[in-house]
């Protein structure tokens, strides 16, 4: 019931053209599955949700799939689907800001603008995220907001991140292991690195992938 | 009795048609559905079953209809169930009339098999229609309780365990070769695979008599090419310790007496690496090939599943990584061989186990009347 509730009132809002005006929510576009990341916004049931998390999956025969986790911006629900990767959504383009992250205020993550307005986000909502956000780190993230409330951040595609420990190399290791374990400083997150990275060396990582990219000069 | 609509594409080969005709059987005569069947290939499908006649577009085969899936594709009643197989288009006015309909149908894309661990969140999760009224799952088969699981008959054990040694004496005889002492016999079924070559160059060096049952096509011309000579269906070609048989197509049931009664299968694909787990034999599977090694993944996973408790892992996946073209096959059969009686009873171990995860069609039942 609050579901076709809240989808009436939405495509309500879309038909008003004084609404469709404002800036809260631009056009309307057509979203890529396998392209989707958290913090996109598409449209399922004529509500919009918040991908929250994307997974993507490909193997063999099979079809490329993507398992979304996704949260109702009408109803706060969280649900879980699959898609193909080349499943064509309807995305919303939103309005966003470029901000920093500033510290954690349980249960939100403040962010703050070029003007020092504040903006608290949902932990929940961006709990993919918290492995790489530490207080007062100088990133430029682009924070999403929907009717004036802000509701995701992406974090640049690229991030520098200090590893606070790694197992050292062991000369003549013939194990033939190429990567190996490293803790990054601050989140304590764990990421697979090359065997050449040393503790307080700084890496590049990918925040779309999650992955290692390499050891900075 | 709810009326079920599979829909078929054959991308190349047998085993789309053959996991969707084994299906259809087991929904019409263990779940008594009402079951129609859309194939887009009727050659392909009554080369698997020779019953069916590639020049009707409308037929009943056993309680189920069998249509041709045309390009333009007719008005029809849609059923209670919809399956896509193997994430086939639906014909766009079919998905029309699906959602016209009064009460949306169950639509269910049945994806191809595979061990990895990702499935197992994605089985039976919804997927967004953004532009339609109607949901569809995904039904992932599977290794484990938390996947749909694998097709097989209900007596398909019994039947299996019912076949000693006295009915392979019998299969061999009505194919002509009845079994002769300390000679291997190994059937093989595969696609184009550059490891032909070396394996049969092993094998017909090697000590032990082996007897190859060649099933027609890829695995025919490649041997006729090693031989330098034709193999049709019941031509026997020989080189050392290696004679060649080349079989016919077998229809599904008479190939699962072949791999009952085989010491060694060589499988490819889907339906005959499924069929040959069943028949509890010693088995090498070659995956479909696809562009840049992204079946190397699926291969490894269910390696991982298969060898977990098994002793000899390293000979097994040295064997099936070589003859995925990924090592020396011909220094791999000889560890094989070698080890050959850890190896035998481990298929029948791995057999036991499979069983966990349930039937897929009983849990395709199960979930469709949840809905």
């Amino acid at each position: 019931m609050l579901a076709s509730v809240a989808a009436r009132h939405f495509r309500d809002r879309q038909a008003d053209p004084l609404i469709r005006q404002s800036n809260w929510t631009s056009a309307m576009s057509v979203k890529i599955a396998g392209e989707l990341q958290s913090g996109n916004v598409i449209i399922v049931d004529n509500v919009p949700v918040i991908v929250l998390k994307a997974q993507y999956n490909k193997s063999g025969r099979n079809a490329a799939v993507v398992k979304l986790r996704m949260k109702n911006l009408m109803t706060n629900r969280i649900s879980e689907s699959v898609v193909k990767a080349d499943d064509k959504l309807e995305g919303v383009m939103l309005e966003k800001k470029e901000c920093t992250y500033s510290y954690y205020a349980p249960p939100a993550h403040v962010f703050v603008d070029s003007e020092f307005n504040q903006y608290e986000i949902d932990a929940e909502s961006i709990a993919d995220l918290e492995k790489y956000l530490v207080a007062d780190m100088t990133d430029v993230c682009e924070v999403t907001f929907y009717e004036g409330r802000p509701i995701s951040v992406v974090l640049p595609k690229i991030i520098i991140r200090e590893v606070e420990y790694t197992e050292p190399v062991v000369r003549g290791d013939t194990s033939g292991k190429i990567t190996k374990t490293a803790v990054l400083k601050d989140t304590k997150h764990e990421l697979q690195v090359t065997q050449f990275v040393e503790i307080g060396d700084k890496i590049e990582i990918d925040t779309e992938t999650g992955e290692f990219r390499r050891r900075c000069t | 009795m709810r009326r079920w609509d599979i829909f078929c594409a054959v991308v190349d080969n047998y085993g789309d048609i053959g996991t969707c005709w084994r299906l259809a059987q087991q929904l019409a005569d263990e779940h008594d559905a009402d079951v129609r069947l859309w194939v887009d290939n009727l050659d392909a499908f009554a080369r698997l079953c020779p019953s069916v006649s590639p020049l009707f577009s409308r037929q009943r085969l056993e309680s189920i209809e069998i249509r041709q899936w045309p390009s333009d594709f007719p008005v029809v009643e849609v059923a209670d169930v919809v399956i896509e197989a193997f994430a086939c288009e639906l014909p766009a006015t079919y998905i029309a009339a699906m959602t016209e309909r009064s009460e949306a149908p169950v639509w269910i894309n049945l994806e191809y098999l595979t061990a990895e661990d990702w499935v197992e969140d994605c089985h039976l999760l919804p997927s967004l229609q953004s532009r339609l009224p109607l949901k569809k799952y995904f039904f992932f088969p599977g290794f484990t309780s938390r996947t749909g699981g694998l097709l097989r008959e209900r007596d398909l054990l019994a039947r299996r365990a019912a076949f000693d040694a006295s009915a392979e004496a019998e299969f061999w005889r009505e194919v002509g070769l009845p079994r002769i002492d300390d000679e291997l016999r190994i059937s093989l079924f595969c696609y184009d695979n550059a490891s032909v070559f070396e394996l049969l160059e092993c094998w017909s060096a090697g000590n032990t008599a082996i007897r190859v049952m060649a099933a027609p096509g890829a695995a025919t011309d490649q041997i006729a090419s090693w031989f330098r000579d034709a193999l049709l269906p019941g031509a026997v070609l020989r080189r050392g310790s290696l004679t060649v048989n080349a079989m016919p197509f077998l229809p599904q049931s008479d190939y699962d007496k072949l791999l009952w009664a085989c010491d060694l299968n060589f499988v490819r694909g889907e339906d005959s690496f499924v069929r040959a787990q069943w028949a509890q034999q010693p088995f090498v599977w070659q995956i479909y090939p696809q562009s840049e090694n992204a079946h190397v993944v699926k291969l490894d996973s269910f390696l991982r599943r298969y060898l977990e408790k098994f002793s000899h892992a390293d000979v097994v996946r040295a064997l099936w990584h070589a003859w995925n073209g990924a090592g020396d096959v011909g220094a791999a059969w000889k560890e094989y061989i070698a080890n050959w009686r850890p190896i035998l009873e481990h298929g029948k171990l791995w057999a036991s186990e499979l069983d966990r995860a349930g039937n897929l069609a009983n849990n395709l039942i199960r979930f469709v009347s949840e809905k």
